[in-house]
């Protein structure tokens, strides 16, 4: 099957600092979900800024359909920007305030051309019908709206360029939790019905299950576990996947802790980043960083893997 | 809540009535309502502006702005032939201070004008492009800001030969590196903000960035900046005027008459006082505005 993204051993540096270490990512068409999981801090962002072409990439390859994104340029970039869209974060910071919802939405269509002058507006409705807004919407400016409908019109104009494949970087982290579910419900609608890939970002386990067939976890910048998502929340190998499984909280269910999360550990500057907050840690752990490797139908890297993988069967 | 309307409108609502629709033109309307001070500044601007305009049909004696003289009728008193009295070669100072609306008007707009796009094209290139740009941008600016303005201004003045126009040149030519400081910072901070990165993966060109999303966000700051300064121009040009730099007789200028009637104040009081009290009504005029606006596109106020 060919892979319509694919990210090999891509770094990524603010200034001196490399926050992204050597990552792995591979979405087929779709419809299909890659999910990123990890905290903040853990370089999330910044990869999605890097797909996006919004962050230099230091080294590695970003593969968009077999042409090289890292080296597009012109009318090839202005391609690839048709292909590839992105919903922000933050639905407000992501409007311009002195913009209607019309004129935003639009933006992308009198930008590239797709749609003549005299049926923006029609198509623009049709789009926000799609996200399940109403049309009056459309005369309103961002302060005017809520919060849920602020990200249902930056999704409405990411997909007004039918894009063939969708980032989102924590689409509902801003939301309330029934809003959030209704902008879950939207994005798996348009998963069927527009055949949509999508890397999702998020820190939340429970949206990545729902909208995710792989998932990447990922720590301080690099990849620590990845496979199907099923596998991996059922029965998480690495020690840092276990400690995020086991922190969701479910109502009604008191479960152990397995592991100390120590919020601000320090990074290691040598062996496993995870190693000072691991409680599976050994010597080896610190002193040589692990490789990822094949465990029980996933990738994982940790000294460890094949120590927990045998007490989990 | 007024602003947070519920997701189905009746759509019956969409034509609307017209004071919806002023607030759709300008969303700050509803809340320039609530600032008074903006409302009776409007007033008091718009009368001088309309007085300017009208200055050759609402004057009584129109030839008087210019070159006459009448020797039979120097410095009379204020009467019902001549409501501010008249000046020390006999023209109607009543007449002089309303056309004085159109010199002092004249050049609030040219200083604000050729500073805001002088200012704008600067600030908004530092602030987007940055890197060695900004750098040699901004220098240029700070060697402008490093001077006192109003000396700048009056050396210039002094070098040109004095006239209103000269004088509202060597305004703007000090003026305008405070709108290019504000500019660059808008324009900088909009750079970080969502809605560029947006634009940018939507494949916007950096001119539509620049034209569509930077020069509207940092525009406003701007205007609310150039209606404060309006008073202030008003008093340079008087003072550069008054120290003879500025407008010559006969141009009716606010700022010349009052250095004209300076040594009658103690026999001819009505020669000094009338155009001082335009410059004073003029300058509160444009700073209620200026004020008001600023109270609302103010964010922490939370009435933009």
């Amino acid at each position: 099957m060919s892979d319509l993204l694919l990210v090999q051993g891509l770094r990524l540096s603010y200034g001196e600092r490399e926050v992204v270490h050597g990552v792995d990512l591979r979405v087929p068409a779709g419809p299909y979900g890659l999910g990123i999981i990890g905290e903040s801090g853990s370089g999330k962002t910044t990869i999605a800024r890097a797909l996006l072409k919004l962050h230099p990439a230091g080294s590695g390859s970003v593969t968009f359909d077999g042409a090289d994104v890292l080296a597009l340029k012109g009318s090839a970039l202005s391609a690839y920007r048709r292909d590839v869209q992105l919903v922000f974060q933050d639905g407000d910071g992501a409007l311009d305030p002195r913009m209607s919802v019309l004129s935003s939405v639009s933006e992308p269509l009198a930008i590239h051309d797709t749609v003549p002058k005299a049926q923006r507006r029609e198509r623009v409705a049709a789009l926000l019908d799609e996200v399940g807004l109403p049309i009056d919407i459309m005369t309103r400016y961002p302060h005017q709206l809520s919060g849920g409908q602020r990200q249902r019109v930056v999704i409405a104009r990411a997909l007004a360029l039918e894009p063939r494949l969708l980032v989102l970087d924590e689409p509902t982290s801003a939301l309330d939790v029934t809003v959030q579910e209704r902008v879950l419900q939207l994005v798996e609608g348009l998963r069927e019905r527009r055949q949509l890939a999508y890397v999702l970002i998020s820190h939340n386990l429970a949206v990545v299950d729902r909208l995710c067939e792989s998932s990447v976890v990922l720590y301080e910048g690099a990849v620590m576990e990845s496979g199907p998502t099923r596998d991996l929340l059922d029965s998480p190998v690495h020690p840092y996947t276990r400690a995020l499984r086991s922190a969701v909280p479910e109502i009604g269910v008191h479960r152990p802790a397995l592991t100390r999360i120590t919020a601000g550990a320090s990074v290691p500057s040598t062996g496993c980043p995870y190693s000072e907050r691991c409680p599976l840690v050994l010597d080896i752990c610190r002193a040589q960083t692990p490789a990822l490797r094949d465990v029980g139908g996933r990738q994982v890297a940790c000294h460890r893997a094949d120590d927990v993988a045998n007490l989990l069967a | 809540m007024s602003r947070q309307t519920p997701d189905l409108l009746p759509a019956a609502d969409l034509a609307g009535e017209p004071r919806r629709r002023l607030s759709r033109i300008w969303p700050g309307w509803g809340s320039a309502k609530r600032v008074p001070l903006l409302i009776i500044g409007s007033v008091l601007g718009a009368l001088v502006v309309l007085a300017g305009l009208l200055a050759p049909w609402i004057t009584p004696y129109p030839q008087d702005a210019g070159a006459v003289v009448h020797p039979a009728q120097t410095l009379l008193a204020p009467s019902a032939a001549h409501w501010f009295g008249t000046d020390m070669v006999g023209r109607d100072i009543f007449t002089r201070v309303i056309f004085g609306a159109r010199v002092s008007l004249g050049i609030v707009v040219l200083v604000l004008v050729v500073s805001a796009v002088v200012g704008l094209t600067v600030g908004l290139a530092a602030g987007f492009f940055g890197g060695w740009l900004d750098s040699v941008l901004m220098r240029v600016t700070d060697v402008f800001l490093a001077f006192p303005a109003l000396l700048l201004s009056v050396a210039l003045a002094a070098v040109l030969s004095p006239s209103a126009l000269h004088a509202a040149m060597a305004i703007a030519f000090t003026w305008w590196p405070w709108y290019a400081r504000l500019a660059r910072g808008q324009a900088a901070s909009i750079r970080r903000q969502g809605y560029s990165d947006a634009a940018r993966v939507l494949g916007a060109s950096r001119t539509r960035q620049l034209v569509r999303h930077v020069l509207p966000n940092a525009a406003t700051p701007v205007f609310v900046q150039m209606s404060l300064d309006a008073a202030g121009i008003i008093l340079t040009a008087a003072t550069l005027s008054y120290l003879g730099l500025g407008a010559q007789d006969p141009t009716p200028e606010w700022g010349l008459m009052v250095a004209q009637g300076q040594p009658l104040a103690t026999t001819a009081w009505w020669v000094i006082t009338f155009p001082g009290f335009a410059i004073l009504l003029t300058a509160v005029a444009f700073n209620f505005v200026g004020d008001g606006l600023q109270t609302v596109f103010d964010p922490k106020r939370g009435l933009r």
